[in-house]
C-alpha cells in the first residue's frame, strides 16, 4: 500500500459517512414528523 | 424574480424532483470518486494523500455557496416576510455547517502528513474554524425562542452578518501569511494545476453541488412537515385562547 494511503482512505470514508448518515437522518425526521402529525389527527378526530 | 425562483423551487422539491436528485448525486459522486481515486495521477511532491483534496476543496466551496444561499434567502425573509425564505436559509445553513466540518476535518487528515500537525492556529484554519463556530450559533439560535417571526428574524440578521466572514476565509490565504497553500483556481493567470486534475477537481465541485441540491429539498420537505406539526399541536391552544 503507498505510504499515507490510510489518511486518503479515512477522508474518503468519512465523507460518505458523513453524507450518508445526513440523508438518513434527514429520511428519519421527515418520518417522525409525520408519524407526530398523523397522531395529532388522529387524536383530533377521536375527540 | 422572487415569484420564478419561488416557483423553480417548488419544482425541484417536488417528489419526483427529489428521487432524480437523489439519483443524480449518488452517480456524480460515484464517477468523481472513480475520477479522484482512479484516473487523476498522484501528485509529484505530495504522492497519493493529495488525492483528500478531491473531496476537502469542493466541501469548503459547497460551505460557502449553502452560506451564501443563506445570506440571499435572509435577505429575502427580512424584505417579504415570507416563511419559505427562513425555511431555505435554516436548511442551507444546516447543511452548511455540514460542509464545514467536513472540510475542516478532511483538511486535518491532509495536513497531519504534510504539515506534520493535525491543527495549526493558520490564519485560513481560524477563519474557518470562526465561520463553523458562526453557523453552530445560527442553529443553536434558533432553538432559543418558538416564536417564529422572532426566530426568522433574529436568524435572517445573523445569516446576514455572520456571511462577512466567507469572503475573510477565501482571501485570509492573501491577505496574510499563511500556511495553507494559496488559490489554485481562483486567481490572477491560468489555473495552477494539471489537467486531470483539475478535471477531477471540477467534477468532485459538479458532484458535491448536486449532493446538496439534493439535501436541500430533504431537508426543505423536513422543515415543511415539522412546522406542520408544530402549528397543528398548537392550534387548539390558540383556539382556546380566544
Amino acid at each position: 500500500m503507498a505510504p499515507n494511503a490510510g489518511y486518503v482512505i479515512a477522508g474518503y470514508l468519512i465523507t460518505a459517512l458523513a453524507l450518508g448518515g445526513y440523508t438518513l437522518r434527514l429520511f428519519a425526521r421527515a418520518r417522525e414528523a409525520k408519524r407526530r402529525a398523523q397522531t395529532i389527527a388522529d387524536r383530533r378526530r377521536d375527540g | 424574480m422572487a415569484a420564478t425562483a419561488e416557483r423553480a423551487l417548488g419544482k425541484a422539491t417536488s417528489r419526483s424532483g427529489e428521487h432524480l436528485l437523489g439519483i443524480a448525486a449518488l452517480v456524480a459522486l460515484g464517477v468523481s470518486a472513480v475520477m479522484s481515486l482512479v484516473v487523476a495521477p498522484p501528485d509529484a511532491v505530495q504522492g497519493e494523500v493529495q488525492r483528500i483534496m478531491y473531496v476537502h476543496v469542493p466541501s469548503a466551496w459547497l460551505a460557502y455557496l449553502c452560506f451564501f444561499v443563506v445570506f440571499i434567502a435572509s435577505i429575502a425573509y427580512l424584505k417579504t416576510k415570507k416563511t419559505r425564505w427562513d425555511r431555505v436559509a435554516a436548511a442551507s445553513a444546516e447543511i452548511g455547517v455540514l460542509f464545514t466540518s467536513l472540510a475542516i476535518v478532511l483538511g486535518m487528515l491532509w495536513g497531519k502528513p504534510v504539515w506534520g500537525t493535525w491543527w495549526t492556529w493558520d490564519p485560513r484554519l481560524t477563519t474557518t474554524a470562526v465561520l463553523l463556530m458562526i453557523y453552530v450559533a445560527y442553529l443553536a439560535i434558533r432553538r432559543i425562542t418558538d416564536n417564529p417571526s422572532r426566530r426568522a428574524r433574529w436568524a435572517a440578521v445573523i445569516g446576514i452578518v455572520g456571511f462577512i466572514d466567507v469572503p475573510i476565509v477565501h482571501l485570509s490565504v492573501v491577505w496574510w501569511r499563511s500556511l495553507h497553500q494559496g488559490p489554485t483556481l481562483f486567481r490572477l493567470g491560468p489555473p495552477e494545476i494539471e489537467g486531470t486534475m483539475l478535471l477531477a477537481l471540477l467534477l468532485g465541485v459538479a458532484a458535491f453541488t448536486i449532493t446538496y441540491a439534493y439535501l436541500m429539498t430533504l431537508r426543505l420537505r423536513v422543515g415543511r412537515l415539522e412546522e406542520r406539526v408544530a402549528r397543528e399541536a398548537l392550534s387548539p391552544l390558540v383556539g382556546a385562547e380566544r
